[in-house]
């Protein structure tokens, strides 16, 4: 009886114990298996990872492009990565790091983001929307300028720095044909109008970073930016579908980019400020003119 | 036998020597004694000065606001309920909106003229409210608001404040996004007044933000409540100008017991006439030329979207930028949120701003203990103090109104929004403090210097046969040598009868009546 009691006291010590620390070297083999295979934001469908309709995969198993009708995702040829390396040293190692983890050469100070495993679509944003290679590498937010590698230079460096650790989102090709501008203009207000503003004009933020304009975005790069949240951006993922982010790029790409401005000229944008100006200056300014004129000055 | 003449000049003839018109007057007065009055009006002097048009500005705008908006409740729908939209805006086809928005939206597109009116209502609201605003300056630096015309500066403060509401509630009403996002503000406003707060807010809302019922509230309020009482206030501000008849620049011939210048007709009623019609041009070449609150790319407004970059129209610039730059001062105990920062910004501050204004010739007189009845205007440098104070409380709100713009500045500049915000808070305090002694310094300047506020002449420049270029200014005008020329007697105008020869001379169509 005492026996018993006691075996079955070690038992329950023994599971209590032991219990949590296997049940958390498992998760751990878990989750490290899990981060090296499929390192996806989300698991919802059609939603920017191979989690979609259409799956293009290689001899190997290897997955090429996935998508829908609405965006197609296509992982760059394997076969640019050594080109891809020498650019990579090129033009962003020296703040990278040669091995992209973030560890910069000898002489450089500064802490540098570790771009291994964020996929192509990331680098191939930075690098096309002339972010990178930076300007001033101590600037708080780069600035959108004209790219100076080209669209299969920023493909090549983007295969080699998937090479390193494969992962996703691959480089978007939206189609918009039956994207809905509608529905676009809804989920733009409720996703992006609070830092781009409802006009799209971008403003700043705090502390010197800034919500870029969207009148002059390709867009891939919309769709890029949209599921790779550079910088402050949130990335959008399991919150919108590929259906919908295709909606929000038609909505950016033609309302935004190319408004209607019926009732005369669109004052830049500004909204208030620019009214309130011209309203004074332009109103009250030219009929205090006029009075000038009709009254008499002396 | 009467002889029967049926030839035109015979039919004129035969209606006096005024026409038509002139019987009809006749006919009228002869029922209800216009003509009394009418001479009245027919005879008030105006004095002739540039600055006087600025209120007139403001009264025309007024005129144009209640034509187009009269135009606009045709279409507009108040109500809060939601309807699908398919109008011709395709961005927004399908879209839940609200009726007011629907319908804002489609007076825009599907009425004709009817986005011109939208645009003309809302330009001449910008213009009127900065009529006002330059009309109290010009009254306030000249000193117009002294005895007997203190009720009048009160009324004209008022009017003011009822304009700046009014233009409030009406941007409202199109509940777009960033419209909508301005009924937050006013909501939180209310609800920081302290212990009544959140009983107005509900009282105001019928319940918590944003209800259904706000919008036909705020429809009521600023089509029929405010602009009666408007128009009342307007109508009042004219009986006492009229009553108290109009100040006047020291000059030739003008005192303070005369009132200087032209009668309403003919001359002013030409000139006030030409310049509404310049006004409300001027207002439709805005509204047709320039875009204005474009409120199809906001959207409609729900509680959960926002637009950042939003500000106010520019009249509520100062109170946003107060709101904005204030630090964030908040108190919890006992239960309750004391939420300083917008209590005093929002409620405090403009409280004491409009009740300073309102006080302010009350104030002067304790300071001055200038009792007098006072026609004849102030040369702004000769009362400096004066000057230099409203200089002060003008900077102090022009730096406000920038305020409200901090983030257009920052991304505009690229500059952090925290330097911008602290930079606006350190010139919010610094620029009043310089203004009034540089103000100060300044006027006491223009006091010692011979001919100031003449107007200057042009310089004759000459070459000598040397080749060398002389300036010489050219003679002063005619009419700034005030000593040199008295007042010559015209003729009284053939309409005017009954009126004392000695009074009624003047120069070019000026005349003199007794006050």
């Amino acid at each position: 009886m005492k026996t018993r009691y006691r075996a079955s006291f070690v038992a329950v010590v023994t599971l209590v114990v032991a219990g949590p620390v296997l049940g958390l070297a498992a998760s751990a083999f878990a989750s490290t298996n899990t981060y090296t295979r499929t390192p996806y934001q989300t698991g919802r469908a059609n939603a920017g990872t191979p989690n979609s309709t259409n799956v293009v995969k290689n001899s190997s198993g290897t997955v090429v492009s996935y998508g829908n009708s609405a965006i197609t995702y296509t992982a760059p040829s394997p076969s640019l990565a050594t080109l891809g390396q020498s650019l990579f040293l090129e033009n962003c190692a020296s703040c990278h790091g040669t091995a992209a983890n973030g560890v910069p050469a000898n002489g450089t100070s500064g802490a540098f983001p570790n771009l291994v495993g964020l996929g192509p679509a990331t680098i191939d944003f930075w690098i096309e929307s002339g972010r990178m290679p930076a300007a001033d590498p101590r600037a708080v937010q780069a600035n959108r300028r004209v790219p100076r590698l080209s669209h299969s230079q920023a493909l090549a460096i983007a295969a080699w720095v998937n090479s390193l650790s494969p992962s996703y989102p691959d480089i978007p090709s939206p189609n918009l044909a039956s994207a809905n501008v509608s529905d676009g203009a809804a989920l733009f207000a409720l996703n992006c109008a609070a830092c781009h503003t409802i006009e799209g004009d971008g403003d700043a933020l705090a502390a010197g970073t800034f919500a870029p304009s969207l009148r002059n975005i390709p867009a891939y790069q919309v769709v890029e930016a949209i599921r790779t949240g550079p910088g402050n951006m949130p990335r959008f993922t399991g919150n919108l579908s590929d259906f919908q982010v295709a909606d929000i790029v038609k909505y950016v790409t033609t309302e935004i980019q190319h408004p209607q401005n019926p009732g005369g000229f669109g004052l830049g944008g500004l909204g208030p400020v620019a009214e309130g100006f011209v309203g004074l200056l332009l109103g009250v300014g030219l009929l205090a003119l006029v009075g000038f004129w009709v009254g008499e000055r002396q | 036998m009467s002889q029967i003449i049926n030839t035109k000049r015979g039919r004129r003839e035969q209606s006096g020597p005024y026409g038509k018109l002139g019987h009809a007057l006749n006919e009228l007065d002869d029922r209800m004694g216009v003509a009394k009055g009418g001479r009245t009006f027919l005879d008030k002097i105006f004095p002739d000065h540039w600055s006087f048009m600025l209120g007139e500005i403001a009264l025309y705008s007024f005129v144009v606001l209640l034509a187009t908006g009269i135009f606009l409740t045709l279409y507009y729908v108040p109500s809060q309920d939601l309807t699908t939209y398919t109008g011709s805006y395709l961005p927004l086809y399908g879209q839940k909106v609200t009726e007011a928005f629907a319908s804002t939206v489609n007076l825009s597109f599907a009425v004709r003229a009817g986005l011109l009116m939208r645009q003309m209502h809302h330009w001449s609201c910008d213009i009127f409210i900065g009529a006002i605003v330059v009309h109290m300056g010009r009254v306030f630096f000249t000193g117009a608001f002294r005895k007997p015309r203190e009720t009048n500066w009160v009324i004209g403060t008022t009017l003011l404040i009822l304009a700046i509401v009014n233009g409030f509630l009406g941007y409202s009403l199109p509940d777009d996004l960033v419209s909508g996002t301005g009924i937050r503000i006013a909501y939180s406003i209310i609800l920081s007044i302290p212990v009544v707060g959140s009983y107005v807010a509900f009282f105001l809302f019928g319940g918590n933000f944003p209800g259904t019922s706000i919008l036909p509230r705020f429809f009521i309020l600023h089509v029929l409540i405010i602009p009666l009482i408007i128009l009342s206030l307007v109508g009042a501000h004219m009986v006492l100008l009229v009553r108290q008849k109009h100040t006047q620049f020291p000059g030739k011939g003008k005192t303070e017991n005369n009132v200087v210048g032209t009668p309403m007709y003919p001359v002013f009623m030409a000139k006030t006439t030409g310049f509404m019609f310049v006004v409300a041009g001027a207002t439709a070449l805005l509204g047709a030329f320039a875009q204005i609150n474009p409120i199809w790319q906001f959207g409609p407004y729900t509680a959960s979207r926002i637009s950042y970059a939003v500000q106010p129209d520019w009249y509520m610039g100062f109170l946003d930028g107060a709101l904005r730059i204030f630090p964030a001062w908040s108190f919890h105990s006992f239960g309750y949120t004391i939420p300083l920062e917008v209590t005093i910004p929002a409620v405090i501050f403009p409280g004491i701003l409009f009740n300073l204004v309102m006080a302010w010739p009350t104030i002067e007189r304790k300071f001055t203990k200038d009792n007098e009845m006072h026609n004849l205007l102030d040369r702004p440098s000769n009362r400096p103090k004066r000057t230099s104070a409203g200089v002060a409380v003008a900077v102090l709100c022009s730096m406000l109104f920038i305020a409200s713009s901090t983030d257009v500045i920052a991304n505009f500049f690229h500059l952090s929004l925290n330097t911008v915000l602290w930079s606006m808070r350190i010139l919010c305090i610094v620029m009043p403090v310089l203004a009034y002694p540089v103000t100060y310094k300044i006027c006491r300047e223009m006091q010692g210097f011979a001919g100031a506020g003449k107007r200057k002449t042009a310089n004759i420049v000459t070459r000598t046969a040397e080749g060398e270029y002389v300036a010489t200014p050219a003679p002063a005008y005619v009419d700034d040598l005030v000593h040199e020329h008295e007042l010559e007697a015209v003729p009284v105008p053939t309409y005017v009868v009954d009126v004392d020869d000695e009074v009624s001379s003047g120069e070019g169509g000026v005349r003199r009546v007794p006050r």
